[in-house]
């Protein structure tokens, strides 16, 4: 199966030959790629060479932690690349995005109300977990949907908090 | 010495304190709250008692019920670590009253170096260079703070009374700003502290935080184990710390050194405490606080000196002399510390939550790790995000950073996010390299979205990473669509699977 993977903004075509062999821009390499005990911390040998990684599924793509650094990836068989750019490609930011509480803690405060315009990066709740205020932010502007919760509430994790759209 | 001692607190530090005591033969009693039936700390220890919910105000801030617990445990001796009821001074009057010994300072050292005006006032008595500001002992009107602040001259800083970590602290440029920041920072000391007394203290630029531990006996012995800097911090957390600092020469260590156990005498202080520092860029220094306990960062000078400074506390508590005169106390080495915080570096340091899955904790040589989390422990949101410290000793600071880089790459925590990676990005930086930071260098300069678009050396293999993964994610719901009945295409199953997965 060949892959296109973007790391940052660089792209590499990958094949996977079978178990043992993958094909990088070109070149053939012996592999051997294993999970330490079924966790995200994976174990990849390249010709000899031996490397660990944290890898873990995120919204956009994968996340690749390797000493010390984070590497965005996005990665898509051949096919689904073709797909894209046919249907002109781009991704337009529309819809509804849902506030979600990133850990339980307590609201301490809604800086914004319903049908308020925002900018993107303006603080939208304002969280205490840990001892900690952490302000959440719009990811892109818009206008505030539905307030789900009010100062003074306990949250769980992923409990969806506002709505912008 | 005593034949059990309770500790007053939870995680890492208590787990810390249950050695030192284990070694001596000291029993020892652990409290706990709802959340922490399966610390380490109640695992650790001799005994064990449930305190109550998991809010620290329900659990780790009850004096009361912790009191009750020593005084039916047998408990001769309380251990408060750091936080919680540490700096508290009718806690350690209770346990007097009580007639069990609180291994820390007299209640009236507590008090006098709590409430930072009277402090300030304290050390200015006993001939203690502290930062320019106001003199008065707090109850100052927003009209004399107003009146006296030009003549401190901008910037400065307005600071909490009872204040500590940053709250209720802001910085003022000019006089026009002053009265709303006035308000907002007595708003903040309010909520935090119960108490919305403010000061003023100039702002020192370009400042470096430097600190001294003391050590006192009640026999009129006091001695200085050398200096710990720790400039690096971010929204006023510490994150590393340092021993020796890099700014500091000889004659400074001295000077500074004497100035520290002055201050600590100037309130008649018995057992272990520091004295903060902060020094400018001409190496002019001003007392700045005192913490009246044992702090987060003693390892690393538990490292370079050679020191148990628990054992010492518990010594020194049960009424023996120190153990060292100050010219036996001697700096070997450089030591390090990085706190391991469960926050997502990459995510505005938002706190993580969850259970710990894998913890591999590096070791080898001149490698310390404190901590109170292991496998399957869960890191719940009631406490503090710091999961573990990770120590290291060279017998120079190069050594010493290329051991902590070492090390932090071993460290493999799963279940949450921590921010190793920034510290092992800050074991790159030059001006770290360099020693060439201040307080300010974390916010300012290091960490900023813009900094972690590095250079990608290993773009090739992370793009093997990702490319493998993903393959294996493909292939598995593949194998998901051979089961079951064929009854709609490949594709959709493919689509059901994605979704449900989402």
């Amino acid at each position: 199966m060949k892959y296109v993977t973007t790391i940052e903004d660089k792209e590499h075509i990958v094949e996977v030959l079978d178990e043992r062999h993958i094909v990088l821009d070109g070149k053939t390499l012996e592999v051997d790629f294993q999970t330490i005990s079924g966790q995200p911390v994976f174990s990849l040998l390249v010709e000899g060479k031996s490397y660990e990684a944290y890898v873990d599924l995120a919204d956009d793509g994968l996340r690749v932690l390797m000493r010390g650094i984070l590497y965005h990836a996005g990665v898509e068989d051949e096919r689904e690349k073709r797909l894209r750019a046919a249907a002109g490609g781009g991704v337009i930011e529309s819809g509804e995005f849902h506030l979600k509480a990133p850990m339980p803690g307590l609201v301490v405060a809604v800086p914004v109300s319903e049908g308020q315009k925002v900018e993107k990066g303006q603080v939208l709740i304002v969280l205490e977990s840990m001892k900690m205020q952490n302000e959440l932010k719009a990811p892109r502007e818009g206008a505030v949907g539905r307030i789900r919760v009010k100062a003074g509430e306990s949250v769980e994790q992923k409990q969806t908090l506002l709505s912008v759209h | 010495m005593f034949k059990k001692v309770l500790i007053a607190n939870r995680g890492e530090i208590a787990v810390r304190i249950i050695r030192s005591c284990r070694e001596l033969g000291v029993e020892t009693v652990a409290v706990y709250s709802e959340a922490d039936r399966n610390a380490l700390h109640v695992r650790y220890a001799d005994e064990a008692y449930l305190l109550g919910p998991a809010p620290s105000r329900e659990s780790y801030l009850r004096a009361d019920k912790i009191l009750e617990i020593a005084r039916k445990s047998g408990a001769d001796a309380v251990h408060p670590g750091y936080g919680f009821l540490a700096e508290r001074d009718d806690f350690a009057q209770s346990c007097e009253e009580m007639g069990i010994t609180f291994i820390g300072p007299k209640p009236s050292a507590i008090a006098a170096m709590g409430d930072k005006a009277e402090a300030r006032a304290t050390v200015i008595k006993a001939g203690v260079p502290v930062v320019p500001g106001t003199e008065d002992v707090g109850n100052m009107r927003d009209e004399d703070l107003l009146g006296i602040a030009p003549q401190i001259g901008f910037p400065l800083l307005i600071k909490a009374t009872a204040g500590g970590g940053g709250k209720g602290m802001r910085e003022v440029k000019s006089l026009e700003e002053m009265p709303a920041l006035i308000k907002s920072a007595r708003r903040e000391a309010e909520s935090s502290f119960g108490d919305g007394n403010v000061y003023l203290e100039k702002l020192v630029e370009g400042a470096r935080h430097i600190e001294f531990q003391i050590m006192a006996d009640g026999h009129g012995n006091a001695i200085y184990l050398g200096e710990r800097e720790c400039s690096l911090q971010r929204r006023h957390q510490k994150l590393l710390e340092e021993a020796p600092s890099p700014f500091l020469d000889e004659d400074l260590r001295r000077r500074m050194g004497k100035v520290a156990v002055k201050s600590a005498q100037a309130v008649d202080y018995v057992n272990a405490g520091t004295i903060e520092f902060l020094v400018d860029k001409e190496k002019n220094f001003y007392f700045l606080e005192m913490n009246t306990r044992l702090q987060v960062e003693h390892p690393i000078t538990e490292m370079v000196t050679g020191i148990d400074i628990v054992m010492e506390q518990l010594r020194v508590a049960r009424g023996r002399q120190l153990s060292y005169k100050q010219e036996n106390v001697k700096m070997t080495g450089a030591a390090i510390e990085c706190r391991i915080n469960a926050e997502d570096p990459y995510n505005n340091f938002l706190p993580s939550t969850g259970v710990i899955t894998q913890n591999i904790i590096p070791t080898g040589p001149g490698v310390r790790v404190d901590t109170g989390v292991y496998p399957g422990f869960e890191i719940t949101p009631y406490y503090d995000p710091m999961i573990a410290k990770l120590i290291v000793w060279g017998e120079s600071r190069g050594q010493a950073i290329q051991r902590m880089r070492r090390a932090l790459e071993e460290f493999r925590i799963v279940g949450v996010r921590t921010n190793i990676p920034f510290h092992q990005t800050l074991m790159e930086s030059t001006r770290f390299l360099g020693g060439q930071y201040d307080t300010r260098f974390v916010e300012e300069r290091f960490w900023t979205p813009e900094s972690n678009d590095r250079s990608v050396p290993l773009s090739e293999i992370a793009a093997i990473f990702a490319t493998l993964v993903a393959h294996q994610q493909t292939q598995r719901s593949a194998q998901i669509v051979r089961r079951g009945e064929r009854d709609a295409s490949n594709w959709k199953w493919v689509g059901r699977w994605e979704r449900m997965h989402r």
